[in-house]
């Protein structure tokens, strides 16, 4: 029986971009005081950002509960005896708890279930998520799963372009980047995933400069499998970022997407992220 | 999310801590890590756990569950297992809120507030010299918020407290401003957050949602003013050398906190004396802790001795901070000259400073000292100016450490150098990346003139404003702003987006304001920065990139 995938939505994977691999995805929550909403299901990426900037409100968000979990496994328990469960960052979010405590929820009981904690988030777990989808549905086991998701964790590389420092920093999740607080100057900080936290790379001082690091960063792989290109509100810089990858790389399939409003929460607007997954075996 | 609750029961005050314990143990070991005032020993965490614990145990012991009955007991138990300075400070706040409590069967926002507020006064009696910037300052502004909320609201409990953990949220994220350690270290206060996330357990409690508790974790408040992160073996206390944490609990009859209090100031720092005539808590921070334990056997009987060797703390303290920081094994050091510019380089996390530039460059010595001070075996040098690239160089050959030399001419330069630091990269790469960096800067700089000189078709008289591009003379004038302007009007800025001016020690802001207002006008597309430098001789020194 084919093993089944899921995740939360802190992967930006949308449904297209799922498509027909049949990957389960379970929301966070978007609080703007009293108000709740599903992360990707009941506001939209455009919506969210306006209120981010406008509104007076500031945001918060919650992990999904175990019983969303639980719920999730109950319905794909239905028709598979395997559940393979990736999610963000256990430092983080306490999502990867949520996702270990659902399996005590279940009614069904005497399915096997795997969490994962990815150690990273957005497109970084995102692109490692739609690789184990595949994978999956090509009739690899559990075991084989775990492994190769192991593994393909370790070839994908998230970086990313913040605006501002100041949503980060409001949201409390700055973990490591909290050194580039402060900067007496105004800078951009370029930050990546280590250790599971959110660490500093370096700064640049605009957004061009900003666009010009990720892509050199692209293109410092050598063997690229795939990669993800996505944007909190500046569409046209992630479309620039695209352009400019692509007259280099013409055969590497590019994940567009946008980054989940639960993470333009910290991103803030004009953020941009780029993953790149390097090929297996370099 | 919109109940309303007026009052609370004894019962409910216990549970209402009791849930606040919880909260605060997820978020213990992160308080461990703040902590660096007095003494950086990482246990304030720790220490605030086990005293709010000793809390609620005592409480379940109380005669009757009267509000009155439960803050005694709260009170008795804290002060029975007080640990550590933020410990005992804690239970001067339990204390407080118990005597506003006698009598009271149930607790009114009103009350509340009333108590925190007692609780605040109390603390603040405890203490020798108390500190602002700590739990105390976090304590007294959440309480004074609470009573405000409470005059108009007083029959809401919930919006007593949201508004006291409001408060102290802020009061904690401001800590940094008031307590110079902390801001050097980048940390806010480890007592006060760790007071916040009591009160804010407490809310949950209230609000009902210690279901959610079970999934959520508490964060850590990040200073929303300027940081300058250290490397940990830097982070300084001002309190040396740490000597011993002597903590003991004296009973006996007729004792007397103040006059106790008056016999060990002198015997060391962070004196705590607090408690009643049968029990009082001494906690002072001494190189003899034998002459303490002396003086309260002459006292009492004594029970609960702990004598902690800090030094030893603090090198745990030490090791678990270097986890926390950002791994990097190359230090950058600077030469720079001005109070503003000097921030602006602590402020991008260079690892040392040397004063000097222009005029009064360091010796080689001065480098030399520094670069074998810095805590990292792997050194990249930004002299920063033109005449000291040469003294750097001369470093290189008289230590064993490997040292790279970015030949910054210019403090934007060095800016744009250390700007490109890569915290992921080796020595090799980053020197390649910062030398790069270099490129994409143009330097102006506006001074005057020291002596009448003719250079290249160029009159000057002595005094007289001029300007270099890259350290070529450019244009001379009279007036500061014009010759900024012409020298701008003598380069291509197409491919330029930021103008960065630090102005000089003896030039105004609004001095700066005038310029930068005047290029906007010219080059509307430019952003113009405005950063005070406070250098020497230059009027301006200009960045573009």
């Amino acid at each position: 029986m084919t093993v089944r995938i899921v995740t939360d939505s802190l992967s930006d994977l949308t449904t297209e971009l799922i498509g027909d691999l049949d990957i389960t995805v379970v929301p966070l929550t978007v609080l703007f005081g009293h108000e709740t909403f599903q992360d990707r299901v009941t506001i939209s990426t455009d919506d969210f950002y306006h209120r981010l900037v406008h509104g007076d409100i500031w945001p918060a968000s919650t992990q999904p509960s175990p019983q969303d979990f639980a719920n999730a496994y109950d319905k794909l328990a239905e028709t598979s005896s395997d559940i393979l469960v990736i999610v963000l960052s256990s430092r983080m979010s306490g999502t990867n708890q949520s996702a270990m405590a659902g399996k005590n929820l279940m009614k069904t009981k005497k399915i096997r279930i795997e969490v994962i904690d990815s150690q990273t988030v957005a497109s970084g777990l995102g692109l490692v998520v739609l690789a184990a989808a595949r994978k999956a549905k090509g009739g690899a086991s559990m075991d084989d799963l775990i492994a190769y998701t192991r593994q393909t964790l370790k070839r994908s590389h998230f970086i990313a372009y913040f605006d501002t420092l100041k949503y980060l920093a409001k949201g409390g999740r700055i973990g490591k980047a909290q050194g580039l607080l402060g900067s007496v100057l105004s800078i951009k900080p370029i930050l990546n995933v280590k250790d599971g936290e959110m660490s500093p790379v370096t700064r640049v001082r605009s957004s061009a400069a900003g666009i010009a690091y990720l892509n050199n960063y692209m293109n410092s792989f050598k063997n690229i499998e795939a990669v993800s290109i996505e944007h909190t509100t500046s569409k046209d810089n992630a479309d620039e970022l695209v352009r400019l990858f692509a007259a280099n790389h013409p055969k590497v399939p590019i994940l567009r997407s946008t980054v989940s409003p639960v993470l333009g929460v910290y991103g803030g607007p004009n953020a941009l992220a780029v993953t790149v997954l390097e090929a297996e075996g370099k | 999310m919109t109940k309303k609750v007026s009052s609370i029961t004894g019962q409910e005050l216990r549970e209402m801590f009791a849930a606040a314990t919880a909260w605060l143990e997820k978020n213990a070991p992160d308080i461990d890590e703040l902590n660096v005032f007095p003494v950086p020993d990482g246990d304030t965490g720790t220490n605030m756990l086990l005293t709010m614990r000793s809390s609620v145990e005592e409480a379940y012991r109380a005669p009757d569950h009267s509000a009155s009955a439960i803050a005694q007991a709260l009170a008795k138990g804290a002060l029975l297992g007080a640990r550590g300075n933020s410990g005992v400070i804690l239970s001067q706040i339990f204390r407080g809120m118990a005597e506003d409590m006698t009598d009271k069967e149930e607790i009114s926002g009103a009350d509340l507030a009333r108590a925190l507020s007692k609780a605040a006064k109390t603390a603040y009696k405890g203490l020798s010299n108390p500190t602002e910037g700590t739990i105390l300052t976090v304590i007294k502004e959440a309480s004074s918020a609470a009573m405000k909320k409470s005059a108009g609201n007083g029959k809401d409990i919930i919006a007593v407290m949201e508004t006291t953990v409001s408060t102290a949220k802020e009061s904690v994220a401001n800590t940094p401003t008031l307590l110079p350690v902390l801001k050097e270290a980048g940390v806010v206060d480890a007592g006060g957050q760790g007071l916040y996330t009591i009160l804010e357990g407490a809310l949950q409690y209230l609000k009902g949602e210690t279901e959610q508790m079970q999934f959520k974790k508490p964060q850590v408040i990040t200073s929303s003013i300027p940081l300058t992160l250290r490397l940990p073996e830097m982070i300084a206390a001002d309190e040396v050398p740490y000597g011993y944490c002597t903590e003991l609990m004296l009973k006996g009859e007729d004792l007397d906190p103040d006059k106790i209090k008056t016999r060990l100031v002198k015997k060391g720092e962070s004196l705590i004396v607090v408690g009643d005539s049968s029990t009082i808590r001494v906690h002072i921070h001494t190189l003899d802790p034998g002459n303490i334990v002396h003086v309260a056997t002459g006292l009492g009987t004594i029970h609960q001795v702990s004598i902690r060797n800090m030094d030893e703390q603090h090198r745990d303290f030490v090791a678990a901070q270097k986890e926390r920081a950002v791994a990097t094994d190359v230090a950058t050091i600077a030469v720079v000259a001005g109070e503003g510019l000097e921030e602006v380089f602590n402020s991008l996390g260079v690892t040392a400073i040397v004063h000097g530039g222009q005029t009064m460059n360091p010796s080689t010595k001065d480098i030399l000292t520094a670069v074998e001070q810095v805590p990292s075996d792997k050194v990249i040098l930004l002299p920063n100016n033109k005449n000291i690239i040469l003294t750097a160089k001369q470093v290189k050959p008289l230590t064993k450490k490997m040292v790279e030399i970015i030949p910054t001419e210019t403090i934007p330069q060095g800016v744009a150098a250390l700007l490109a630091f890569d915290y992921d990269a080796n020595l090799e790469t980053n020197t390649s990346l910062m030398k790069q960096a270099i490129e994409n800067v143009k330097t102006i700089e506006v001074t005057r003139a020291v002596r009448s000189t003719q250079i290249g078709g160029l009159k000057i008289k002595k005094k007289q404003i001029i300007s270099l591009l890259d350290n070529e003379l450019i244009t001379v004038g009279n007036n500061a702003i014009e010759v900024l302007m012409d020298t701008l009007n003598k380069i291509s800025l197409d491919e330029n987006e930021i103008l960065t001016i630090y102005y000089g020690d003896d030039t105004t802001l609004s001095e700066a304001e005038k310029a930068s207002k005047t290029i906007r006008e010219k080059y509307s597309r430019l952003q113009v920065e405005i950063i005070r430098g406070s250098q020497p001789h230059y009027n301006y020194i200009i960045s573009v990139e």
